[in-house]
Order: C-alpha cells, then sequence, then structure tokens
C-alpha cells in the first residue's frame, strides 16, 4: 500500500501550521486518502489506478495549501455584528485577557495588591468575628450573663461565689428568668477500660433551663438528686457518649465510676452543650444550705429577662447581696460583678483583635490607595488607544464596558487568591491559638466579609480604571486623536490628591512599622526574661487523687512519697517533686499576715499571696534559688508544734524590707486561732504567671503539713530529652495506683512557648502586616511616580532638547518622589508617637518612643522610597529628547 | 433529476449547510461525510479530499463543529466531527434561509427544488 502520509506530505510541503496542527492535517488528509483507496480497491479498480484516482485532486487543487491554511486559522476575535450580551463579554473577556498576558507585571501588581488586602482582612475579620460577633451556640445567648463575686479590698477581681450567695442571690433576684450555678472539678473515670482523666461539671439541675439545651435522651435532674445527699446521677456529655457507648441508645441506667464512685447515667447532653467548657459529663452541684460559707468556689450564669440590662441586674444583685450579711459571710467585702459571658471568657483577646483591626483597615486603605494609582498610571498609557477606539466609531459603553470588564477580571483573580491566601492565613492563626479558647468558638472564613474586600478594592479599582474612558468618551471624535495624550491627563488638583494619597499611604504604612518593631522589640524582651527558674529538661504531668480512696492525709502523703522515691529511683532522672502550682500552673490565694506588722486599717488592701504547697525536692526539680536559709526536707511538717513556710522575695520585702526573713513568723490573716509558721528559707521569684506577668508574693508550705489540694503537678528533671521519661513515669504510677490517671503531660519548655502564644501571635501578625503595607506603599510610590513621569515625558523632552543633562533630570524626578517621601514620613512619624502610647500596655517596658526602632524604621521607610522612585527616575533620565518630544 | 447546472457560488454556500446537516445528530469523519454527501445526492454532488477539509476546517475554525480524534480497537484513528451548540444555531439560521431561497427561487423560476 502506498505510504499515504507521506504523499500528502509531500503535497503539501509549503503549508506551514503550528505544532501538532501541522501533522494531524496530514494525519487527517492521509487517512481520507487512505478509505478512498481502499474503496476503489474494493470496487474491482487496479492498485496503480486506485492510487492514481485518489491522489488525483490533490494534484488538480492548485490553491489547496493556501485554503487549507486560510482555513485553519482562528478568525479575528470580531464581535459578531448582532451578537448578544454573552458573546460581547467573551469577547471583552479575551481582550482582558490578552491586555493581562501582555502587561504581566502591572497585571500581578494589582491582582497581587487585591490579594494581599484582601487575604488579610479576611483572616482577621473572621477571627474577630468568631471570637466576638458570632452568636453563641444557646438560644438568645446575648441574654447570658456570667456571675460572680468581686472583691476590690482583697485585690481580687473574680472571687468566685460562695453557696450562701447562691441561695440569697437566686431566690432575692428579680431581674432573672433563670440561674444556674457550678463547679468545673476533673473526674478519674475508672472501670471503662484504662483509667483516663476528664473534666466535668457539677451543675445545679437549672443549667439546662438557662442555656435553653434540650436533652437528647433521658431526663434532667431531680430537685432530691440537687441536694446534699441526693442520688448520684449523671448527665452524659455527647462526644463521652460517642466515646464510651458508641452512641447506645440504651445507655440509661447505666453506671459510670467517677473518683471510684458510681454515678447512674439518666440522660445525655446535646452537642451543643458546650458550657460549662470542655466538661464531659453533668453531676448535680447539691449545694449546702446550711448557711455556712464554705468557700467562694462556685461559678455562675444567668438569663436575663427578656429588656433587663446587665446595670439593672447589677443593682438588684447587689440589693439582695447587701441585705444578707451575716457574720462571717463578708458580705460588706464582696460584691456582685455581672459580665455578659463572651466578655468574661474573651476579654483577653478584645484588645488585641482590635488592633490587629485597625492594622488590617489600614493595609486595606493602602492597598485601595495603591491601585487606584495603578490604574491611573495605566489609564494614563492607554488614552491612546481608547481615543483611537473612540474615534473608529466605538461608542461611550462599549469602552467603559470594555474597560470594566479589564478590570473585573482582574479584581475577580485577586478576589479568588485573597480568599484562598486568607484560609491560609486564618488557619495559621488559629495554630496559634491556645489550647484553653472555649471550645464553643468555631472558626470559619467569613465569605460574606472576603466579598466585601473585593468588592471595596473591586471599586477602587474599577473608579480610577474607568477614567480613561470617562475621559476618551467627552473627547470629539475630530479631536481625539489629536490630542488624546494631554487630554487624558488630570488637573493640577487632582494629580494633588493623588499626592496626598501616597503621602498618607507612606506614613501608615510608617506607622505600622513602628508598631509593630515596638511589640517585636517587647517580644524579644519578654523571651529573654529570667524566668526564675530552669525550664529547660523539665517535664510536667499532673495527678488528681480521688478523695474517697485518699481520705486521710497520711495516705496522701504515703502516696506521693512512694511515686518521687520511684521516679528519682528511675533511669534519666536528675531531680523530682511536686507542687500544687508549678510556674504557670494556676494560682491558690490566700491572705498572711507577718508577727509585728501593724495593724491594717478596715479599708486597706491586703495583697493577695500564692499558696504553693510542695513536696521535698521540688525546688531542685524545678530548677528554682534558694536565695537565703534551707529548703524543706522529709521531716518539715511532721511536728504539729513547729511549722515551717518559705517565702519568695516579693513577700520577704512587703513585710521585712530591712531585715532577714528567716525565722520570722507568719499565719493566716483571716484565722485569728490559725498557728505560725516559721520561715526557714527565701526563694529567688520565679515567674508564675508567665514570663510577662506581674511578680506576687508567694508562700510554699511542706505538703504533710496541708495536705490539700490532693490534686498535685509531679515535676521531674532530666539529664536529657525530658520527654523520653514519660513512659516510664507512667509504669512506675500504675504500679503503685493504677486506677489512677496520669494528664497535662507537658515539657516546661512547651508551657512557657505557649504561655506566650498571644504576644507572639500579634507580634507577628503586625510584623507581617507592616511589611506588606512596606511593599505595598513602595508600590505606590512607584506607580505615582511613574505616573508622574508619563505625564511629564514632553516636559522632560524639552529640558533635555535645552541642555538638561540626564543627571539632572533624574536629580529632578528624585526629588519629586522624594519630597512625597519626606512628606509621609514626617506625617507617619507624629502618627506614631500618638498611637504608641495606647501600645504601651502591650509592650512591657519598651519605651513607645525606643530611639532604636524609629531610626530603623525611618531608614527602611527613606530605602523603599528611593528604590520606588529611582526606577522611574531612570527611566526619564534614559529619555531620548526627540521621541519624547514626538509623544506630542 | 439531476442538478449539475447548480452555479458555483450556490455549491460553495449550500456546502456548510450539507456539512452541518450531516454531523447534526451524530459525529462523522470526513471520509463519511463526503461518501454521504455523494450517495445522498445520487451523484451530483461531490466532494474530494481537496474541497471537503479547507470547508471543514473554516466550520471548525468558526467554532460550529467540533473534531475530536478517536481510535477505535483494530482501526486507525480518525477525526471525528460534531455539531457545536454555536452550529447548531447557524444550522438552523442557515435552514431557515435556505428554505426562503428555495421558494422564492421555486415561485419565479417555476423549479420544484425542495
Amino acid at each position: 500500500m502506498p505510504d499515504w502520509k507521506r504523499i500528502v506530505r509531500g503535497r503539501l510541503a509549503e503549508l506551514k501550521l503550528e505544532g501538532s496542527s501541522e501533522s494531524e492535517v496530514f494525519d487527517e488528509l492521509a487517512q481520507h486518502l487512505e478509505d478512498r483507496y481502499e474503496e476503489l480497491l474494493l470496487s474491482g479498480v487496479p492498485e496503480a489506478e486506485a492510487e492514481r484516482i485518489a491522489v488525483q485532486p490533490l494534484n488538480a487543487s492548485p490553491s489547496l495549501v493556501e485554503a487549507l491554511s486560510r482555513a485553519r486559522r482562528r478568525p479575528a476575535p470580531e464581535p459578531p455584528a448582532r451578537a448578544n450580551h454573552l458573546s460581547n463579554l467573551l469577547y471583552d473577556l479575551r481582550i482582558a485577557l490578552r491586555g493581562m498576558r501582555q502587561k504581566p507585571t502591572f497585571s500581578l501588581l494589582v491582582a497581587g495588591m487585591l490579594a494581599l488586602g484582601i487575604a488579610g482582612n479576611a483572616a482577621i475579620f473572621s477571627t474577630f468575628n468568631s471570637l466576638f460577633l458570632k452568636p453563641l451556640p444557646f438560644r438568645d445567648s446575648s441574654r447570658l450573663i456570667d456571675l460572680n463575686d468581686t472583691a476590690p479590698r482583697w485585690n481580687l477581681h473574680y472571687v468566685g461565689i460562695s453557696e450562701p450567695d447562691l441561695f440569697v442571690w437566686r431566690e432575692r433576684q428579680s431581674t432573672f428568668d433563670g440561674m444556674a450555678f457550678f463547679d468545673d472539678p476533673d473526674f478519674n473515670l475508672s472501670r471503662m477500660g484504662p483509667a483516663q482523666h476528664i473534666r466535668g461539671a457539677k451543675v445545679t439541675r437549672d443549667m439546662l433551663d438557662v442555656l435553653g439545651l434540650k436533652l437528647v435522651l433521658g431526663r434532667n435532674f431531680l430537685p432530691e438528686e440537687d441536694r446534699p445527699n441526693g442520688e448520684k446521677v449523671a448527665l452524659l456529655g455527647n462526644s463521652l457518649w460517642q466515646r464510651l457507648f458508641s452512641g447506645d441508645r440504651n445507655v440509661l441506667g447505666r453506671i459510670l465510676v467517677l473518683d471510684n464512685e458510681p454515678y447512674k447515667i439518666v440522660g445525655v447532653l446535646p452537642r451543643n452543650a458546650v458550657f460549662p467548657d470542655r466538661a464531659e459529663v453533668w453531676v448535680p452541684l447539691a449545694p449546702k444550705d446550711d448557711g455556712q460559707n464554705h468557700g467562694w468556689y462556685l461559678h455562675g450564669i444567668g438569663r436575663l429577662k427578656r429588656g433587663v440590662t446587665v446595670e439593672q441586674a447589677s443593682a438588684d444583685l447587689l440589693r439582695a447581696h447587701r441585705a444578707h450579711i451575716a457574720p462571717g459571710l463578708n458580705n460588706e467585702i464582696t460584691s456582685p460583678i455581672l459580665t455578659p459571658i463572651r466578655v468574661r471568657y474573651l476579654g483577653d483577646f478584645r484588645t488585641t483583635s482590635q488592633v490587629l483591626l485597625v492594622a488590617v483597615a489600614v493595609v486595606l486603605l493602602i492597598a485601595c490607595v495603591n491601585i487606584a494609582a495603578l490604574m491611573l498610571v495605566r489609564a494614563s498609557s492607554r488614552a491612546h488607544e481608547v481615543a483611537i477606539r473612540a474615534a473608529i466609531g466605538a461608542s461611550r459603553a462599549r469602552i467603559i464596558r470594555q474597560l470594566l470588564t479589564e478590570t473585573g477580571l482582574l479584581a475577580v483573580v485577586g478576589g479568588i487568591a485573597g480568599v484562598l491566601l486568607g484560609r491560609l492565613g486564618l488557619q495559621a492563626i488559629v495554630s496559634l491559638l491556645p489550647d484553653t479558647m472555649p471550645r464553643w468558638i468555631d472558626f470559619q472564613l467569613d465569605i460574606r466579609f472576603a466579598a466585601f474586600c473585593i468588592l471595596v478594592t473591586a471599586a477602587s479599582a474599577l473608579l480610577f480604571g474607568l477614567f480613561p474612558a470617562l475621559q476618551a468618551s467627552r473627547t470629539e471624535v475630530s479631536s481625539a486623536l489629536h490630542a488624546a495624550a494631554r487630554r487624558a491627563t488630570f488637573s493640577r488638583s487632582q494629580r494633588g490628591t493623588l499626592n496626598v494619597l501616597v503621602v498618607s499611604e507612606i506614613g501608615l504604612a510608617l506607622a505600622l512599622l513602628i508598631a509593630s518593631g515596638l511589640l517585636v522589640r517587647a517580644f524579644h524582651k519578654v523571651t529573654h526574661v529570667d524566668p526564675g527558674f530552669r525550664p529547660e529538661n523539665v517535664l510536667t504531668f499532673d495527678l488528681d487523687l480521688p478523695e474517697q480512696k485518699y481520705a486521710k492525709s497520711e495516705q496522701v502523703v504515703a502516696f506521693y512519697r512512694q511515686l518521687l522515691d520511684g521516679l528519682r529511683a528511675a533511669p534519666g532522672v536528675a531531680a523530682a517533686g511536686a507542687a500544687s502550682a508549678p510556674p504557670l500552673g494556676g494560682h491558690m490565694g490566700q491572705f498572711f499576715i507577718a508577727e509585728g506588722d501593724r495593724p491594717l486599717g478596715p479599708n486597706e488592701n491586703t495583697p493577695v499571696v500564692l499558696q504553693v504547697i510542695v513536696t521535698p525536692g521540688y525546688f531542685d526539680a524545678i530548677g528554682m534559688t534558694l536565695l537565703a536559709g534551707r529548703q524543706f526536707d522529709n521531716h518539715d511538717g511532721e511536728s504539729k508544734e513547729h511549722l515551717v513556710a518559705m517565702v519568695n522575695e516579693t513577700f520577704a520585702r512587703q513585710h521585712w524590707p530591712n531585715a532577714s526573713p528567716i525565722g520570722k513568723r507568719i499565719r493566716y490573716q483571716r484565722d485569728p486561732d490559725a498557728q505560725w509558721w516559721e520561715v526557714v528559707g527565701v526563694l529567688h521569684n520565679e515567674k508564675h504567671y508567665g514570663l510577662d506577668g506581674e511578680d506576687r508574693p508567694a508562700v510554699y508550705i511542706p505538703q504533710p503539713q496541708l495536705p490539700w489540694p490532693l490534686s498535685l503537678s509531679v515535676v521531674l528533671r532530666s539529664y536529657s530529652n525530658p520527654q523520653a521519661l514519660t513512659a516510664p513515669a507512667r509504669q512506675i504510677l500504675e504500679s503503685i495506683d493504677p486506677d489512677l490517671p496520669m494528664y497535662g503531660v507537658h515539657t516546661m519548655t512547651e508551657q512557657l512557648d505557649r504561655s506566650l502564644w498571644v504576644r507572639r501571635a500579634y507580634s507577628w501578625l503586625f510584623g507581617v502586616f507592616s511589611l506588606v503595607a512596606l511593599v505595598l506603599a513602595g508600590a505606590g510610590i512607584y506607580g505615582v511616580i511613574s505616573y508622574a513621569v508619563s505625564q511629564r515625558t514632553n516636559e522632560i523632552g524639552i529640558r533635555m532638547a535645552l541642555g538638561a543633562s540626564p543627571r539632572e533630570v533624574l536629580a529632578n524626578v528624585l526629588r519629586g518622589g522624594m519630597v512625597l517621601v519626606a512628606a509621609g514620613t514626617a506625617a507617619g512619624l507624629a502618627v506614631a508617637l500618638a498611637a504608641a502610647t495606647l501600645l504601651e500596655k502591650l509592650l512591657f517596658g519598651v519605651s513607645p518612643r525606643d530611639p532604636l526602632v524609629y531610626a530603623a524604621v525611618v531608614l527602611a521607610v527613606g530605602a523603599v522610597g528611593l528604590l520606588a522612585n529611582a526606577i522611574p527616575a531612570r527611566r526619564a533620565a534614559a529619555l531620548d529628547p526627540m521621541k519624547a518630544l514626538r509623544t506630542e | 433529476m439531476p442538478i449539475r447546472p447548480l452555479d458555483r457560488e450556490l455549491k460553495k454556500g449550500s456546502a456548510e449547510l450539507l456539512v452541518l446537516s450531516l454531523v447534526e445528530d451524530r459525529a462523522r469523519h470526513g471520509y463519511e461525510i463526503s461518501k454521504l454527501i455523494e450517495s445522498r445526492s445520487e451523484g451530483a454532488l461531490k466532494f474530494n479530499v481537496a474541497s471537503l477539509y479547507p470547508l471543514v476546517y473554516r466550520l471548525e475554525a468558526r467554532g460550529w463543529i467540533q473534531g475530536r480524534w478517536v481510535e477505535k480497537a483494530g482501526q486507525r484513528r480518525r477525526r471525528y466531527y460534531r455539531l457545536t451548540a454555536e452550529g447548531r444555531k447557524v444550522l438552523a439560521a442557515q435552514r431557515q434561509g435556505w428554505r426562503v431561497f428555495a421558494e422564492a427561487v421555486r415561485r419565479i423560476a417555476g423549479v420544484d427544488y425542495a
């Protein structure tokens, strides 16, 4: 059989088509010839004759090559004369895409700026929205109010609620639909596979009603179950129900062993029962109504009656509270404090979130200004093209539509990239959030807000992108081509506006940079604070001894002594000890006086003292420094007559500013019968409330002397990787008490790291934003100066023709640009000086006028400004005067 | 009735309509299209390799038909063409135009094409 492809290729040698297109044509034609040839053979034509007949049309058509290449050529993208809107749009899009390909830098700049502005705003706003704006997952959650006691005279903002308060408030209030009280203990859950530690809540039976929740299964606690010595029943949390019982609906009546006590399951909580936070099981609080104060240990939540304000409710509760002053109840010192629930649990985040929102708004503003400037630059270079289009008959509407399509396309590209980036940013922020965030907060990118950002930025792009179209359509066609370029320039005042925009952009970027510089410096300072202990190579974990099993204090002391001895014997352990509150481990307050203190006046503040129960070996394990005296040993606390304590520097300074504390005596202030404790040692302060926290007085007490609380944190110091101690420690614990779960296993460095998350998060975010702002401001300067140069091409040409050297032109253009930079810097410094004092709280002692930060930022902004100016200035200096004049 | 004296221009104008009609219901390859034109016109209309492909490529470039290489077991690959949505509109318009034209010719010349 003839080689048809070769024949076709030979015949069509002159056909020059792009890429694979040509060989496809050859293939297809060869196949056609083969089909024809075979058909001829089948009808009995001899081979040679069949080949001749098949090829004949190729030879008989001299213009085939031309016909084929013309047919294969894509038609020019002309809109059909009477096409519909859709094909018009497609046509516009095709032109716009071609434009983007022709000016990739410009398109990337605009889309990139949109993306940056949108991403930052969407991510930060979504975080803010999830934290503060989105309603909580409870019915009418804005009416839910946190209840607590406050005692300014004790230097305590939140004291907790006592049982007498509970009954007084609940019975005598008239402004709430309901009030519920709770304690949030941890439970050891046993007899259900390996012992585990779960968070639980002891709640009054009003909790379901106050939160507005409906049980999935079963019933609420009965009134008699919520009284002392009532039956032990439990409401199972939804996640625990799934985990332990795989969602079995026959779970009612089964027994849950919590802290070695059996509880009968009477109901299953719904999925949205996410309050009290992380509680996996509810049991009745059963408060004692004996008029005695057993401590301020309760939390409360109330549902306001419709239309009642927090202030009205506060006044109502205060009245009830004050009317009930019994001996020993301290109701003249404490008073109810009411806080909307979200503020109570998220108050800390509010300042930082707001500061970040401002930063983001500034970046968005800068992005808009920049896009405007860039679109103007672009517009001026397009003026001629637009004028030609108008001249050859394009209608005003048609031109506007074309330009709208182009900017719209950029906005869509930038918007999509922005939303994707924003989602990544949100993930990054959420990963920085601490574990202690309430679980009822759900983070999601707020699409409505992202859409808002896209609209804002796209609107600014459209507004300025349309400028040449509006200009051109006003132009008389007859004179359009003639004067197009000049007609499309702006008036002096319009250019002035542009300059003001750029100056404010530089100023904002500079102020933002200074703020972030200060925050970064503060962060650096915080991380270099002496923690007062040696955090490296330390592992801590928590234990919670059940009261039923460890009822006697000797049992508790013996347990810890046995455990610690076992741990010390394990390979790799350098030191072991336990404490009720290791650094960052929470606060347990007490009031102390020292022997010989002058008596306190009735309204004087007694500073709250951190009380820490410790075992021997604790100070070595955590690495605290003894300043004077001695540490506890195994005999301290054995004698009931001679009680001892250690204090920290702050406590020593407060009570004995000029004398050695060793041998001095202290006791609880509020109990006149309390025994005196002798101070045997003074410790260097440890940063108990975080590296950026304040120093408070502290008293350390040997465990046998005060074997309560039962839950201590065990601290292990290792020779190398502390995490390697987890498994051996668990084994040792299991050999002593297999029912006891070990929880909260962390290294100390990890905890320190986490304690700084808020500071790290906002310092980091601020840093990123200010860099973005700087880049945007640089691009803005570049855009505006480029624009100015393009407007002045003619003038520069004349100057050069009259003898100005390129160096003079360069200097002239640079001067113009640097004036803007200087003005922006001055404005930014003024803003920064005023605004930085607002940050003072967050600066950890770094001066809001730190000269190093200011100098570095001014230099950086100056350098970026110079660079952004230099590019268009050099372009101006390189102008050929003849060409420049010809642009006329 | 044979229609050999058909004017060249007339043939060219009708050619598009013929190809579009043939790929209206199913995709066909080039040789198939040429054979169908020949057989359905009972030999009155003929397209050879040189006259068919410029036409097919032109229709494809306009987006009225779309070609796709198809490989069937035991056969060489062939390019099949099918009507696009755009082509469907054009075909409808051309049919209508042709109907009007044929009707006019019939009225004037008393020749019955349809």
